[in-house]
């Protein structure tokens, strides 16, 4: 808590948006309503993969109150399709549908009622064609092709997921290799092999997709859930022809983010409403239409890695595939992230990673917390304890004899590791207790991890310092818990010098706030405030001429101190400087920041996001149960500017990583998922919490963001899977391979059936 | 299309109001009396989003009927601050960083309520088995529970002095 | 959203009036914990829903001689907090404190319940373990059946349409065994074991969750052998595990209920 005066960078400030949240002022997008609105109700598709045969909407359109039912026909004269690196998803389908869920047709109705009434009476005709639902059946000969067309969109930001064309159902493929894998493996005293799956997984922000949609002359306006509303603004304005001016994004607070609602999702379903009826259209999803839009990645990931007796490692081989369902979204990304994250954060003398990420015909997945690292780290870290075991040397040891040491590339051409791995080693091992003596069925498991995070380093912010003394601080970022508006306000008030609670951040509007890239990647602290940090920088400047002037010295002989210009007789507060230049209580000054790839972000990643997260398990034989005694996460993480919020998002990435790795799995069963609902897909609750947390933040002052600071909010995440099957390894002797670690499969591994 | 008429307290005012018999209590509050801090997420009662307070039990208004309230006093989350001073729950929740995105967060006010009307000062134990039908995705629910454990032991010590 | 069919609503306040009311299309709830999930994933359309919460008969918990008698429409919650639940058949109190969540005990109701025949319902395992009762009225008459006989498969009971379930009856035994051993990861619990003590040396076994019906085994304790029972009811494999995990764990639940109920004797 703080009072007035102070709540600068590095202080445990109130989250400015906590008043709004716990007395539900706060308002999120599917709060949004206007007047004369029409309701879009979504009709999905029951089959995996089929022909549209016909679509018929005359009874639905006789419905009550039903003013409009669109389809894939009805949207002549538009760019159809959305996806920004490969512009594959139809709006609508278009004489095919990919997955069982897919949008086929939007029912408009004047109430929510009656559109949800007007959706029933859609009924649609299918032939069936032979339907792929994990990678296996997709590569294999014979397999339905998914796509015959090459969407490349050719965007050089998109510069690491850049594809060839796809070859059968292959969406992308990369490789990374340097030295000479083959070689270096045949040269290996000891050689480990590993293999794991990572389940398929649903973000569940809580606050599902919506849109709500205004076409007029002026142009497209929408309100929605998107993490990066400059991002859908491309989409839009590619369906529409329209240019960037004339469409607008907006998203209010989000209800929960974690990835999920990066890029385009609704918007387009809204807008082709409003399009086609002339009237705002809401559309909101539930949370099964939620499931059906978007999911994350599944992997089978296997790694050959070489080491010499001492645990040292000659070599990794690496190889991904990835289940990224019927449409690529952010899949080629995902993927690319995770080849470089797989191998996790040491010295690799040779490698070789193949990714392929495969065309499915289930619902699409895009980025979750982790953006491929958890996939990777799980085999990759398992690895490790695995050759660790064999060669007799502690698991933590094998670790510090490889880490890379800072200042150092792992990867060539890439940024050197901003963090000292061995020291967050240290105090991760420390804190987890690891040289303890545990009871039986205890077993304590860790796992490090780096990510080259911060997506691309391309952001702009706008700081106005206003008659009054008070400062707006405009961002295109986005505000989806993490804290960004608080984080922010907290960076422009210390390069003020001014008290926090004169700083209100505006965020997320194409139309009026400056262009954020996106709101992601865990690169908002680190690179919007940088934006920021230059904004005030900008503007402080342009006060200390104003106020030089209006003391009538020089500039050299002013400073910026606590809100003033100070010269060397007297000092003049901001507002009063801003009065003096405009002749009144009139006028402001803008600052203006801009962060772009140059100078020292040059070099990529931005920064790396390291996950170093250890849990003690305890086991129960009779019913396999894994009770979590005790969780440490360590954020190395720079410089925390308000350490709550740092926390904050280490717990809540490490309760997502304790989901993935005990509870959570959305399973199909044919061609549709059993269980896309909150019932049967499981995820953490209350008393789910472990016994022990301990959360460590090491801070280096080590990052290239504002006073030394890295991003923050995926790095627990990452390790964690590997963490928590280490442990059980440890509390029962089997090793696991594939997560989630649910009571029946626990038991399953510690009660093999008898073969014969 | 059937409605009813409906009479009920909410948040203390009285209202009389036409509805579809078909809304759920939390359509009706959202849409019909525009009370969105009442939030609505899985829709098949374990997330808790939605809790709102019938005769100060709490119920999961994503499913259950509008007309249900009749005659009934309703408390939302729009009515636990007292003008501009909030309610003890709210500012434990904000002290202790007991929420992130926020969309659960009303929901957790108003169980924390019902819980604490219930049994004043809970152990750790209780708070977590009482929380079991709240989901938070954000905070890994340990500041949540320290918040309620400070407000429970608060009452505690005001009772025993 | 997900949203409910259209329907109209009655609120008889009279249990002669709720009795004309009610038919296989005019469908009696009280809670509609259960009910109301079903209209909106489309799988019941009644014609109107009758309101049961307001006939004062259906909201009572009474001693009759040594019967505890229960309303049809009283809460899961206030059957939990209830002294004489309590006091009499302590397990019943046991039990309903775990349904669902807080807000699924505050609304739902004991009736609602049985008559939703949910196959995981710990309240059927339970009660079928005591022995209790289901009192059906309607303007035909009424009757009585045991729950084991009430509820015929998942979400099946053989009430008619124009029933009402209006109380549940379970003996008052002082003294009674009754212990109930429940495996829960999930929203519903993939195994639960009411055991009961009957005379000197018989057990009752009731084995629910597994299967798609509650089934029960009874006999001297050195005839009943949990490895055997589990090998022999019917198992449903689902997200909660394999057909020979829920084996397993139908025989450590089996066990665990009779060593507590050996504990007690």
């Amino acid at each position: 808590m703080n009072g007035p005066g102070i709540g600068g960078a590095g202080s445990r400030a109130s989250r400015v948006d906590a008043r709004a949240k716990v007395t539900g002022e706060a308002h999120y997008a599917v709060d949004s309503s206007v007047e004369g609105m029409l309701h879009g109700h979504v009709v999905r598709s029951t089959r995996a993969h089929a022909t549209i045969e016909h679509v018929d909407t005359a009874e639905a359109l006789a419905s009550s109150g039903v003013v409009a039912v669109l389809t894939g026909a009805d949207l002549q004269g538009l760019f159809p399709r959305f996806g920004h690196i490969i512009a594959d998803r139809p709006i609508l389908a278009i004489d095919r549908v990919r997955y069982y869920g897919e949008p086929i047709a939007l029912v408009l109705g004047d109430t929510a009622h009656q559109a949800a009434d007007g959706a029933e009476l859609v009924t649609i005709r299918y032939r069936d064609l032979p339907t792929v639902i994990d990678t296996e059946q997709a590569l294999a000969e014979g397999a339905p092709i998914l796509h015959d067309e090459d969407y490349r969109l050719g965007d050089a930001t998109f510069e690491e997921a850049q594809s060839q064309s796809s070859i059968g159902n292959i969406a992308h493929e990369v490789t990374l290799e340097w030295g000479d894998a083959n070689e270096a493996l045949a040269a290996s005293p000891l050689i480990v092999e590993t293999t794991t799956h990572y389940p398929m997984l649903y973000a569940y922000a809580m606050e599902p997709y919506n849109a709500l949609a205004t076409f007029d002359e002026d142009g497209l306006e929408v309100v929605s859930t998107a993490q990066h509303p400059f991002q859908v603004r491309e989409d839009l304005a590619r369906i529409f022809s329209l240019p960037l001016n004339r469409v607008r994004v907006q998203s209010p607070l989000l209800g929960g983010g974690y990835g999920s609602k990066s890029y385009t999702k609704v918007e387009p379903l809204a807008a082709i409403g409003a399009w086609a009826c002339g009237r705002p259209v809401k559309v909101a999803l539930d949370i099964e239409g939620a499931i059906h839009t978007t999911r994350a990645d599944s992997a089978v990931v296997s790694a050959r890695s070489g080491f010499d007796l001492e645990g040292r490692l000659l070599v990794r081989i690496f190889d991904i595939t990835m289940n990224t369902g019927a449409y690529a979204d952010n899949g080629p990304l995902v993927l690319a992230k995770a080849v470089n994250r797989c191998f996790g954060p040491y010295r690799v003398p040779s490698l070789r990673v193949i990714g392929r990420s495969i065309y499915t015909n289930t619902v699409p997945s895009s980025s979750y917390r982790g953006f491929g690292a958890p996939q990777g780290n799980l085999t990759g870290e398992l690895n490790m304890d695995q050759a660790a075991a064999q060669l007799d040397i502690d698991p933590g040891e094998i670790r510090r004899r490889n880490l890379v040491p800072q200042g150092e590339s792992h990867i060539p051409g890439k940024r050197g590791m901003d963090a000292d791995l061995v020291a967050d080693l240290d105090i991760l091992l420390q804190k987890i207790e690891w040289n303890s003596e545990l009871p039986a069925h205890h077993g304590i498991g860790f796992g490090c991890s780096a990510s080259d995070a911060g997506a691309f380093p391309v952001s702009t912010a706008m700081v106005r310092l206003l008659a009054d003394g008070s400062v707006l601080v405009l961002t295109g970022s986005t505000e989806m818990g993490q804290g960004s508006r608080t984080v922010l306000g907290q960076i422009a008030a210390t390069e003020l010098d001014i008290p926090v609670q004169r700083v209100r951040v505006i965020q997320s509007d194409t139309a009026s706030t400056p262009y954020e890239r996106t709101t992601g990647a865990s690169r908002t602290t680190t690179l919007t405030g940088l934006a920021v940090q230059r904004a005030c920088r900008d503007l402080l400047s342009k006060l200390e001429e104003m106020g030089a002037e209006a003391m009538g010295c020089e500039l050299a002989e002013v400073k910026s101190a606590e809100g003033a210009v100070v010269g060397p007789e007297r000092s003049i507060d901001f507002g009063t400087v801003v009065h003096s230049w405009f002749g009144g209580r009139q006028g402001e000054v803008i600052g203006w920041g801009v962060v772009r790839r140059a100078g020292e972000l040059e070099a990529l990643p931005p920064f790396w996001e390291i996950g170093m997260t250890g849990v003690q398990v305890s086991v129960d034989p009779a019913t396999g149960v894994v009770s979590v005694e005790h969780l440490v996460t360590v954020g190395d993480i720079g410089f925390a500017i308000n350490p709550a919020l740092v926390e904050g998002q280490d717990l809540g990435a490490a309760t997502q990583g304790l989901g993935a790795a005990l509870l959570e799995e959305l399973v199909y069963d044919g061609p549709q998922l059993l269980n896309p609902n909150l019932v049967e897909y499981r995820v953490p609750r209350a008393t789910d919490t472990p016994r022990r947390i301990d959360s460590v933040l090491a801070e280096r002052r080590d990052g290239i963001g504002p006073y030394g600071a890295k991003g923050a909010g995926e790095g627990s995440v990452n390790p964690m899977g590997a963490a928590v099957a280490a442990a059980v390894w440890r509390a029962v002797g089997v090793w696991p391979d594939r997560l989630p670690l649910t009571p029946d499969r626990v038991w399953e591994l510690m009660n093999p059936p008898d073969n014969g | 299309m059937s409605t009813t008429w409906l009479s009920a307290v909410v948040n203390g005012r009285k209202i009389r109001h036409l509805v579809a018999t078909r809304s759920t209590l939390a359509e009706f509050l959202r849409t019909d009396l525009g009370l969105t801090g009442t939030k609505v997420s899985c829709e098949l009662q374990v997330c808790g989003v939605c809790t709102v307070l019938v005769d100060g039990v709490p119920v999961s208004s994503c499913t259950y009927l509008a007309v249900d309230i009749d005659g009934r006093d309703v408390l939302t989350i729009e009515g636990m601050a007292n003008g501009e001073q909030l309610h003890e729950i709210q500012q434990a929740f904000i002290d202790h960083f007991a929420l992130q995105c926020g969309f659960c967060t009303p929901g957790f006010v108003m169980m924390t309520k019902a819980l604490l009307d219930q049994i004043a000062n809970p152990s750790r134990g209780d708070v977590e088995k009482f929380l079991e039908g709240n989901i938070c995705r954000c905070t890994g629910y340990a500041p949540i529970v320290d918040a309620i454990l400070e407000i429970g032991s608060k009452l505690h010590e005001e009772t025993a002095s | 959203m997900s949203f409910l069919p259209d329907f109209t609503h009655r609120r008889p306040l009279a249990l002669e009036e709720a009795l004309n009311l009610v038919s296989a299309d005019d469908m009696p709830y009280a809670g509609g914990t259960e009910l109301l999930l079903a209209m909106k994933a489309g799988l019941l359309r009644p014609n109107s829903l009758v309101d049961l919460k307001h006939l004062p008969e259906l909201r009572e918990i009474t001693v009759d001689g040594d019967d505890l008698i229960i309303g049809a429409a009283v809460t899961h919650q206030i059957v939990a907090g209830s002294h004489t639940v309590r006091d009499s058949v302590p397990i019943l109190a046991e039990v309903a404190a775990q349904v669902g969540n807080p807000r699924v005990r505050s609304v739902g109701t004991l009736g609602g319940n049985l008559c939703f025949a949910e196959p995981r319902s710990d309240i059927a395992t339970v009660l079928i373990a005591l022995d209790a009762v289901v009192c059906l009225l309607s303007a035909r008459g009424e009757r009585e059946l045991s729950v084991a006989e009430f509820i015929v498969g998942p979400y099946t009971t053989v009430r008619e349409g124009d029933e009402i379930l209006t109380a549940i009856r379970v003996q008052i035994v002082p003294g009674r065994l009754v212990v109930y051993e429940q495996f829960k990861t999930l929203e519903r619990p993939t195994v639960g074991v009411a055991a009961v003590g009957l005379d000197d040396r018989s057990v009752r076994v009731v084995v629910g969750a597994v299967g798609s019906v509650v089934e029960q085994f009874e006999g001297p304790r050195h005839d009943i052998d949990p490895a055997q029972i589990a090998q022999h009811v019917e198992v449903i494999a689902d997200l909660g595990g394999s057909e020979r995990y829920k084996r397993h764990l139908t025989e450590v639940s089996i066990r665990r209920a009779l060593e507590r109920i050996e504990a007690t004797r």
